[in-house]
């Protein structure tokens, strides 16, 4: 019991602070609905632990509490991945809008020969 | 020392990107002007030293960037300038003495006469044996017939010089193998004229700077060669 109200406590803590880094535009919004999301997921399957047994059983998984493990490592790596994907596409802009910068600065100062 | 005519050719741009390279620039410049009346660019790489206050003293176009993002972005930037100002041809070579302005006219004349889109200054013979190592594995994952990968002394005709100052070649971090299964995708045809290449006049190489380096580097062009071999395999002749 005690167990369930700690994970329940950390999927709504999780869960507000979410909405509290938003509030305080440290988080933007899309990043946020994962987490929100990641939070309720917290709240479901730590107050209800017998949901992953029911989603087990009716999946097929000899094990269910393995199920959780199995689904939430490959969240994580799919995750990790957008994370890098983005972050590709952030770095590509960042030079491109420096190359950007430093020729317009140039002719900005009409340094051209 | 042949001078290159001014008038009858295209007008050519002479790309340097250049980090903390005050000591080498000036001569490098000097000799520069020698040769060429072409519009030299240096690319100052957020340098900590006076390289951008050398640069402009010796009269070259001088851009800045705001941080430190590596030579091949340093260059790319001299390279979108170029393309952005008109220039028919490209030059890129080091600002730290290793390429001799005099052997220009070497790499520029197959692009005059319409049998190349980008030409390579290559110097086989300064590579130790490690080095040749690295090209040769490099070449049998990418399928690139080149012998020397990694210079850095090429000439882009203006069609090379788009592809070169592209968004697609954004992301890469040197200036060889990505760029050239670019080119090669392209069709764009990439030949190598020998030129003699001198050591460093001062200091030590800033993409190679350790051992940490070259490893990224390997792993990085690994992962390029091998994911970027593509099917539009194009003979490279020498």
């Amino acid at each position: 019991m005690l167990l369930r109200a700690i994970l329940a406590g950390l999927g709504i803590g999780i869960g507000l602070g979410m909405l509290y880094l938003v509030r305080r535009d440290r988080l933007h919004g899309s990043y946020a609905i994962w987490w929100v999301f990641v939070s309720l997921a917290v709240v479901a399957f730590g107050t209800w632990p017998g949901l992953i047994d029911w989603l087990g059983i009716r999946l097929g998984v000899a094990y269910p509490p393995i199920l959780l493990v199995v689904v939430a490592l490959l969240l994580m790596l799919v995750k990790m991945l957008t994370g890098d994907l983005d972050r590709t596409r952030q770095m590509r802009k960042l030079r491109y809008l420096a190359q950007r910068m430093a020729i317009l600065e140039h002719e900005v100062r009409g340094e051209r020969r | 020392m042949n001078r290159i005519p001014d008038t009858n050719l295209p007008r050519l741009a002479i790309v340097l990107p250049a980090y903390n390279e005050a000591n080498n620039l000036g001569p490098v410049l000097a000799r520069l002007r020698a040769a060429t009346s072409a519009e030299a660019i240096v690319v100052d790489d957020h340098s900590d030293d006076e390289t951008a206050a050398v640069a402009r003293a010796a009269g070259a176009t001088v851009l800045s960037m705001p941080f430190r993002f590596g030579a091949w972005t340093a260059t790319q930037t001299g390279l979108r300038y170029a393309y952005r100002h008109g220039y028919d041809l490209v030059v890129t070579m080091d600002a730290d003495g290793q390429h001799d302005p005099a052997q220009i006219d070497t790499i520029i004349a197959p692009i005059l006469d319409g049998q190349a889109e980008v030409v390579i200054g290559a110097c086989v013979a300064r590579a130790s044996r490690l080095r040749r190592f690295a090209w040769r594995y490099l070449r049998l994952l990418s399928g690139l017939e080149i012998a020397d990968l990694t210079s850095g002394f090429r000439a882009y005709s203006r069609r090379a010089t788009a592809v070169a100052a592209s968004w697609a070649a954004t992301s890469f971090d040197y200036q060889d193998l990505g760029l050239l299964l670019l080119m090669r995708r392209k069709r764009l045809r990439v030949i190598e004229r020998d030129v003699t290449m001198a050591p460093r006049l001062d200091g030590k190489s800033r993409v190679f700077s350790s051992w940490f380096a070259v490893a990224h580097y390997m792993a990085f062009s690994s992962i390029l060669g091998a994911s970027k071999r593509g099917r539009y395999a194009e003979r490279v002749e020498r």
